[in-house]
Order: C-alpha cells, then sequence, then structure tokens
C-alpha cells in the first residue's frame, strides 16, 4: 500500500504552522520621536524601555527635556524592579524563544547610559543630590563585569559625583581620584566650585549589537570609528578644548560574558544535536524503508523517519539567537566642561573637530544661554546630533 | 491489518490541527484582560519590588522618627509648643527619590497624632506669606490683627536628616542598605538635641536572561 505522504507533511506544517506566535509591530517612520511615542503606546510590552531609551536621547538633542525626563523615569523604574520571576524572562531562557523575548533593559552600558542622562536632567533641574544618585547607579549597573578591570570604569559618572558631592558641601575628592585613576590619558581638571556653567558633550556614533555564531547565539558589539574625536567650547573670550571621558563603546565590548551567553551556548548545542539527530534517523529510516521489501522492516524504517522529522521540527524550534534590540541612538563618546560665567545673557557655540583637529563646520552648535544667577548651575547637554541654535 | 504508517497518521492529522487552532488563539499575551487595580497598603511590600527605597520603607522610617522625637524632653516637657522648621534631607544613597517626602509623612505624624506639642513653620510658603502680609500692611486686603506687627515666628529647632547607602552587586545578586538619618538641631545652640536612625537592607537577584 502506498504510504500517505502528503497529509503528514500537511499536519507537520499545521503544527509549526500553530506553534506560531502573532506579534504587535508598528510601522516605521525613521523619526525617533515620533516612532518611539508611537512603539511605547502601540508596540510589543517587552520593547517599551528600549523605545523610552531612544526617545529620551532624541529628545534631549532637541532640548525637549520633559519629554527625555518623562521616558527615563519610567524606564529606570522598569530597570529598578525587575528582580525575581519574569515570565518574558523565563521564556528567553527557554529552548523554544529566542533571547528577544525578555523585556529590553538592556545591557549594562545601556542602562548606564541611561542613568547618566538622567543625571544631566537632575542636575539641570537643580537637584544635584539625585543627579549624583543617577551617576552611582551608572557606575553600579557596569560593576559586575566579568573581567573586573572593567567593572566600574565610566570616568564621567565618578567625576560628576564627586563634583556634586563637593558643590553639596562635602568632599568629592575620592571619587575624583577613583575618576581620575580611571582616564585613560585625560587628566582632568580639578574642581572649581565656582563654576556655574556645566556643559556635557556627546559625540559620535554609538556601539552597535550583532549576533555571531552558528545560530546567532553569540551576542557581539560593532564598534565604528567616529569622525568627531573631540570638541571645542567658545564663549565670551574664552576657548575650551574638550577631550573625550568617556568612550560608550569601550564600555559595551568589555562588558566580558554573560549568564545568558552561556543558556545561549546550551540551546546552540541543543538545536545542533536534534539536527543531527534528525538527520542521521531520517535518512537511516528513509534508507532502511526503501532498501527492504519486509513490511515491517519498511514500517520500522518509516518510524525512525517519522521520529527523525520530529526531532528536525524540534531543531528547528529551537531559537538560541541573542538578543541584538540596541539602544542605537547612543553615541561613542562622552564629556564634559565646566567655567564660570557672570549672570546675564551669552552665547556658547561648540565645534566637534576631527581627528586632525579641525573643526566640521556643519556640526557646529550654538546654545544662548542665560545665566539667571551666579550661584545656580546652568546646564548645557550638546551633542553633534543636537538642534541648533537652543535657548537656555 | 492497516499499515502502522496510516494508523498513526489520522491522529497525528488531528493533533496538528488542535495545535494549530490553539496556537492561533494564544497570542503569548498574559492577563489579556489586564489586571484589577489592587488596594495595598502602604506599608507592605506589593508585587512590584526593587532593592530601592518604597513605601513600606517611608511608613516605617517616618513612624519611628514621628514616636522617637515625641519622647524627647524638649518637645515633652515644653510648657509651649517648640516651632520645627523642615530642612531638605540629603540624599547620599544610589536612588534618585523624592527624599523630602520623609519629612513631609514626619510632619503629617506629629500634626495629627500630637496636636499641639510641635509647632511646623511653613517657610517653603515664605514667598506667598510675605506677598499676602504686604498686600495687608497696603490696605489692598483686610486684615483681622495689625499688619505692621512682625508675626512670623522664628524656628526653635530644625529637622532634617539624610539618606546613606551601601550597594553592592556581584553575580550573586544585588544588595543595597540604607541607612535613615534624622536629627533636630536647636536653632539658638546649634546643638543636636535629638537624632535617630533606621536602616533597612535589601537584595534581589536578577533573572538570568538579563545577567
Amino acid at each position: 500500500m502506498k504510504a500517505p505522504w502528503q497529509p503528514t507533511l500537511l499536519a507537520m506544517l499545521l503544527i509549526v504552522a500553530g506553534c506560531a506566535t502573532p506579534t504587535s509591530q508598528v510601522a516605521l517612520t525613521g523619526n525617533v520621536l515620533v516612532d518611539g511615542p508611537n512603539a511605547i503606546a502601540n508596540g510589543p510590552p517587552r520593547d517599551r524601555v528600549l523605545w523610552q531609551y531612544r526617545t529620551a536621547a532624541a529628545a534631549m538633542r532637541q532640548g525637549n527635556f520633559g519629554l527625555a525626563r518623562q521616558q527615563l523615569d519610567d524606564a529606570i523604574r522598569t530597570l529598578g524592579g525587575i528582580y525575581g520571576n519574569d515570565p518574558g524572562a523565563r521564556k528567553a531562557r527557554s529552548y523554544f524563544h529566542g533571547e528577544d523575548k525578555k523585556t529590553f533593559i538592556g545591557e549594562p552600558y545601556e542602562r548606564s547610559m541611561a542613568y547618566i542622562y538622567r543625571g544631566i536632567i537632575y542636575w539641570m533641574d537643580g537637584e544635584r543630590d539625585n543627579a549624583r544618585a543617577c551617576f552611582r547607579s551608572a557606575e553600579f549597573e557596569d560593576s559586575d563585569a566579568e573581567n573586573r578591570e572593567y567593572a566600574g570604569d565610566w570616568v564621567l559618572p565618578d567625576y560628576l559625583d564627586g563634583l556634586a558631592t563637593a558643590k553639596l558641601g562635602g568632599d568629592g575628592m575620592d571619587a575624583f581620584k577613583r575618576a581620575q585613576s580611571l582616564a585613560r590619558g585625560v587628566k582632568l581638571p580639578p574642581y572649581n566650585l565656582k563654576a556655574n556653567t556645566l556643559v556635557f558633550l556627546e559625540f559620535g556614533p554609538g556601539p552597535a549589537k550583532f549576533a555571531g555564531g552558528q545560530y546567532g547565539e553569540e551576542l557581539h558589539i560593532r564598534t565604528v570609528p567616529s569622525p568627531v574625536t573631540s570638541a571645542r567650547i567658545g564663549v565670551d573670550s574664552l576657548r575650551i578644548p574638550v577631550a573625550p571621558t568617556d568612550d560608550v563603546s569601550f564600555q559595551a565590548s568589555t562588558r566580558g560574558g554573560r549568564v545568558m551567553d552561556h543558556i545561549l551556548g546550551n540551546k546552540a548545542v541543543f538545536k545542533s544535536t536534534t539536527d543531527t539527530i534528525g538527520n542521521v534517523a531520517l535518512i537511516g529510516g528513509i534508507a532502511t524503508a526503501a532498501a527492504s521489501r519486509d513490511q515491517t522492516t519498511q514500517e520500522i524504517g518509516l518510524g525512525i523517519a517519522l521520529a527523525g522529522l520530529v526531532s528536525k521540527v524540534v531543531s528547528a524550534a529551537t531559537t538560541p539567537a541573542a538578543d541584538t534590540r540596541t539602544w542605537d541612538n547612543l553615541p561613542h563618546y562622552l564629556s564634559f566642561a565646566c567655567f564660570p560665567l557672570p549672570a546675564g545673557p551669552h552665547v556658547l557655540t561648540v565645534e566637534f573637530l576631527d581627528p586632525s583637529g579641525r573643526a566640521l563646520a556643519n556640526l557646529t552648535k550654538t546654545i544662548n544661554l542665560n545665566i539667571t544667577a551666579a550661584d545656580r548651575d546652568k546646564v548645557v547637554f550638546v551633542s553633534d546630533s543636537s538642534a541648533t541654535p537652543q535657548t537656555l | 491489518m492497516k499499515p502502522l504508517f496510516a494508523k498513526i497518521c489520522v491522529p497525528l492529522c488531528g493533533v496538528a490541527v488542535a495545535a494549530f487552532f490553539a496556537g492561533c488563539a494564544s497570542s503569548g499575551v498574559k492577563n489579556p484582560s489586564g489586571v484589577p487595580v489592587t488596594h495595598m497598603n502602604a506599608d507592605e511590600q506589593g508585587f512590584v519590588a526593587g532593592t530601592g527605597v518604597e513605601s513600606q520603607d517611608l511608613v516605617h522610617v517616618a513612624d519611628k522618627m514621628a514616636r522617637s522625637i515625641l519622647d524627647i524632653p524638649q518637645i515633652a516637657n515644653a510648657s509651649t509648643a517648640p516651632t520645627v522648621v523642615l530642612q531638605p534631607v540629603g540624599n547620599q544613597t544610589r536612588f534618585p527619590i523624592n527624599k523630602d517626602i520623609f519629612l513631609t509623612r514626619i510632619r503629617a505624624q506629629l500634626n495629627s497624632k500630637a496636636r499641639g506639642k510641635v509647632m511646623f513653620l511653613a517657610r517653603n510658603q515664605m514667598e506667598a506669606l510675605e506677598k499676602e502680609r504686604n498686600l495687608k500692611r497696603e490696605g489692598a486686603v483686610t486684615a483681622s490683627a495689625n499688619p505692621m506687627v512682625q508675626e512670623f515666628k522664628g524656628a526653635d529647632y530644625f529637622l532634617t536628616g539624610s539618606l546613606q547607602g551601601i550597594s553592592t552587586r556581584t553575580a550573586a545578586g544585588t544588595s543595597d542598605y540604607i541607612l535613615y538619618d534624622f536629627h533636630l538641631i536647636d536653632a539658638r545652640t546649634s546643638g543636636i538635641v535629638w537624632e535617630d536612625s533606621a536602616e533597612i537592607k535589601k537584595q534581589g537577584l536578577e533573572d538570568a536572561a538579563y545577567r
């Protein structure tokens, strides 16, 4: 009798199709300030923090610090309460779901950046102690790197921790010394408590994640050289050269192995093993069935082939892919400068310089500052992709 | 006798069809109808918890401080209620918080549970108070007493505090210890007449997917 292959194949297809889980997708326009709020409202909840991060960074560059504050506060609440049982995380660890099924909170460098941005806004709002809390959390998020040499090695958060402490009347020298010991080749300026203008700078394209390995189970970081490697601030008669203090790409690529990498490795081995078993059983079973004239042997051969097919299906359903969702509008470098300015209006310009020290003309930013009181800090945030001019 | 393959084909197809429809029904959404609002007591830990400062910590710390302040002789034995001004609390932890909420709760506890034993001065409203007094002095609004007399009270004590923390993060998890310290300062002598503290330590470990 002829074996009924067609219904069996149809059955297998139905099983696979039935297991597929529909996901909500949002149409992207390419404008983060449009896509972000749309994705936060209508996209998968597991991507919410990712879009909040992206939206916050884009909003800060447009000078919309209210929107950035709102997004970062909500994102930080999520990442501060991620302890214990989490269904999305459990799913991400299972054989049959990718890592991206977990609620996104980002890798440590992304979490640190969320705290750094929020700290800047707190300082802007005059809350130095909460700003300092954020800078401490930024360092804390980076504190369990596999290689201890790279644990908690951000420079700017430590430097600003000390500066905030000093401005609050405390002794910030411990944090300053820690920052100086981490600053590779950069001599950090000593704290000037009369400096009432704090300029935060960021420039260059940030790191991106990509998947490697046979099944995309390895998480890798791609970094690209930045066309901007330093900056120059001009205000009144001052010309202040600014070197980078932190390299975000360096932070992203020095985290080391994750516990999740081990889990993804196990998934990859399982996928490979079930695939091999499936191949052997399919070929062996079909060959046995085809070679034999004995009906019982044929049936056994077909049974083995069916088991092989099931093993292939299990292998195909196993998803060891690493989570490559990336906070894709982060900068390459962070930097900072502070100086005293008298009360009154000032025009501040920031030139971004290429590796040979030439200003990239299309990137020059102008900020109209109004210093209301000499004893109140004016915080300025400038990115090489900031809107210009801005009035603060 | 039917061949083995034919025998298993029918149930296999049945299972496949069932799996197909079951798969279509489960869109992977947990609690598709949502979760109704759950009323919690402010002093209990909810199902959403981190290692930072939470409402149960605020209630515990503020209640302890309010009870402790009332026991000191400067308050308990005062012939007239001492006047107290709240000073901002310093946050030295790694958690950005609205730290003045502690003082607000301590003040509310003292005002509601020990009415008349202490009087808090609304220094954070000075701008509005001065404006109102000036309107009265100018005769622009009525006054129930002579507005030219200085009646704004000076502080007998300042109530302030600080939040300090030690945080550790290792492969075994995250640990956060916070020391909540509050003290009452005599405005005349600068002496600290009362001080009390509360300490809370929390530990947690994220799912391996986040490590």
